[in-house]
């Protein structure tokens, strides 16, 4: 496989959230407004990264018996050194990511990359399909992020664009809804319909 | 497959978590420092902002000392005090975690503002208390009479309702009984609370 469709690949047609459904239940809870999705996604990346990188160099030495034990131990380290260099650095930051750092542990993508591809290849490869995974799943967290917040509170990134541009004095209403959970998995359901009938490939006969 | 005998499974295990260990305990301990100094500037940056003042991380320390007076009440809890009245600290459980704020009061018995904050509260929804947004809701109203209670469509006019946040009722109600210990803890030191002991008798009987 050529380097540069390890990181083309998960954007589309190896998407983990809509084709390989990884990583469904973080992208429900973050992405109620455009900031954390993209906080969210950007972690996840750097996470899946490291991990792949440090699995794939650690590969030949793995008992495979105890493996998604050794995996999972090397994830939680990952994830505390973050969280603490952030805490003793950038304290807003860090701030902001408290909740999602917690959540990255348990996000499949992580596992399911480092089973599915680092345990078997090599680390530069396994780096790179790290960081297309990651981007991948922030691409559609952030498209999720966007449509929510701007739905259903009539804001981006915080600002109020709906307000500005003087749609609620002509009698438009945000739509609440789009902010419970429910709406993200019927979302991620839309963007999936979507895509496989724009790609003939992905539909199952 | 390669083969592994048990014994270096184990001592593949152990020599893992030694390392990990090691490595975690030796960050964390180095970093600690820092670490709290960055929570007790956010304690002073947060105390600030009820009276108005946005500090940055560089001159909380300053502001902070040429604003606020750090003392106890009467039994022993703390109290901060600044030139128009008193702070009272908030503590409370959310839906999740803790969550904790202050509040400052001034002398004629109004909320001049409020700041609050949580540990894991949901991101979007129940989170949201610790904005402007929602804090700016309570400046104005009043703990004299009683405490201030979050509720749906609460009304403007009234001292003692704020509107709660949608889509986090748990943690709205969380918010509501944060502030009634509160008040039941610092009745005696919020300015124009006439009798302590009759309030807390009616607001018992209200709640049967």
């Amino acid at each position: 496989m050529k380097k540069f469709d390890l990181i083309k690949l998960p954007f589309n047609k190896e998407n983990p959230i809509t084709v390989q459904v990884l990583g469904i239940c973080s992208c429900l809870a973050v992405t109620a407004q455009l900031k954390p999705a993209v906080v969210m996604a950007i972690s996840v990346t750097v996470v899946v990264a490291l991990a792949n990188l440090i699995i794939s160099l650690l590969r030949n030495t793995i008992p495979p018996r105890i493996r998604i034990i050794v995996q999972l131990v090397i994830v939680s380290t990952l994830v505390i050194l973050v969280n603490q260099v952030l805490m003793a650095f950038v304290y807003d930051v860090s701030k902001q990511l408290s909740v999602y750092v917690g959540l990255i542990i348990t996000n499949c993508i992580v596992m399911g990359r480092l089973e599915a591809f680092a345990m078997t290849n090599k680390p530069l490869d396994s780096l790179l399909d790290g960081i297309g995974n990651g981007l991948g799943y922030g691409i559609i967290l952030v498209i999720l992020g966007f449509v929510r917040e701007l739905f259903g509170r009539g804001t981006l990134w915080g600002y109020p664009i709906i307000e500005k541009l003087g749609l609620y004095n002509i009698g438009y209403e945000n739509n609440g809804f789009i902010i419970m959970a429910p709406m993200a998995l019927i979302l991620v359901g839309i963007i999936i319909w979507i895509q496989r009938s724009h790609d003939k490939e992905l539909q199952e006969k | 497959m390669k083969h592994f005998s048990n014994k270096y499974m184990l001592f593949y295990a152990l020599g893992l978590a030694a390392v990990v260990a090691l490595v975690l305990t030796l960050v964390a301990t180095s970093l600690k420092p820092r670490q709290d100094k960055n929570r007790e500037v956010e304690t002073k940056q947060m105390i600030l902002k009820t009276i108005g003042i946005e500090a940055t991380r560089n001159n909380a320390e300053n502001l902070y000392a040429e604003n606020i007076k750090e003392t106890t009440t009467a039994n022993g809890l703390p109290l901060y005090k600044f030139k128009l009245g008193i702070i009272i600290p908030l503590n409370g459980n959310g839906l999740w975690g803790p969550i904790w704020g202050y509040m400052a009061i001034d002398d004629g018995g109004s909320v001049v503002g409020a700041v609050f904050d949580h540990q894991g509260e949901t991101p979007g929804l129940g989170a949201e208390i610790a904005t402007d947004k929602f804090a700016m809701r309570f400046i104005g109203k009043e703990m004299t009479e009683r405490p201030i209670v979050l509720k749906k469509n609460a009304d403007k006019d009234n001292p003692y309702e704020v509107d709660a946040i949608s889509g986090g009722t748990m943690t709205s109600n969380g918010v509501t009984e944060m502030l009634a210990k509160a008040f039941e803890l610092y009745c005696d030191e919020i300015p124009k609370v006439e009798d302590c002991e009759a309030i807390s008798k009616l607001l018992m009987e209200e709640e049967q």
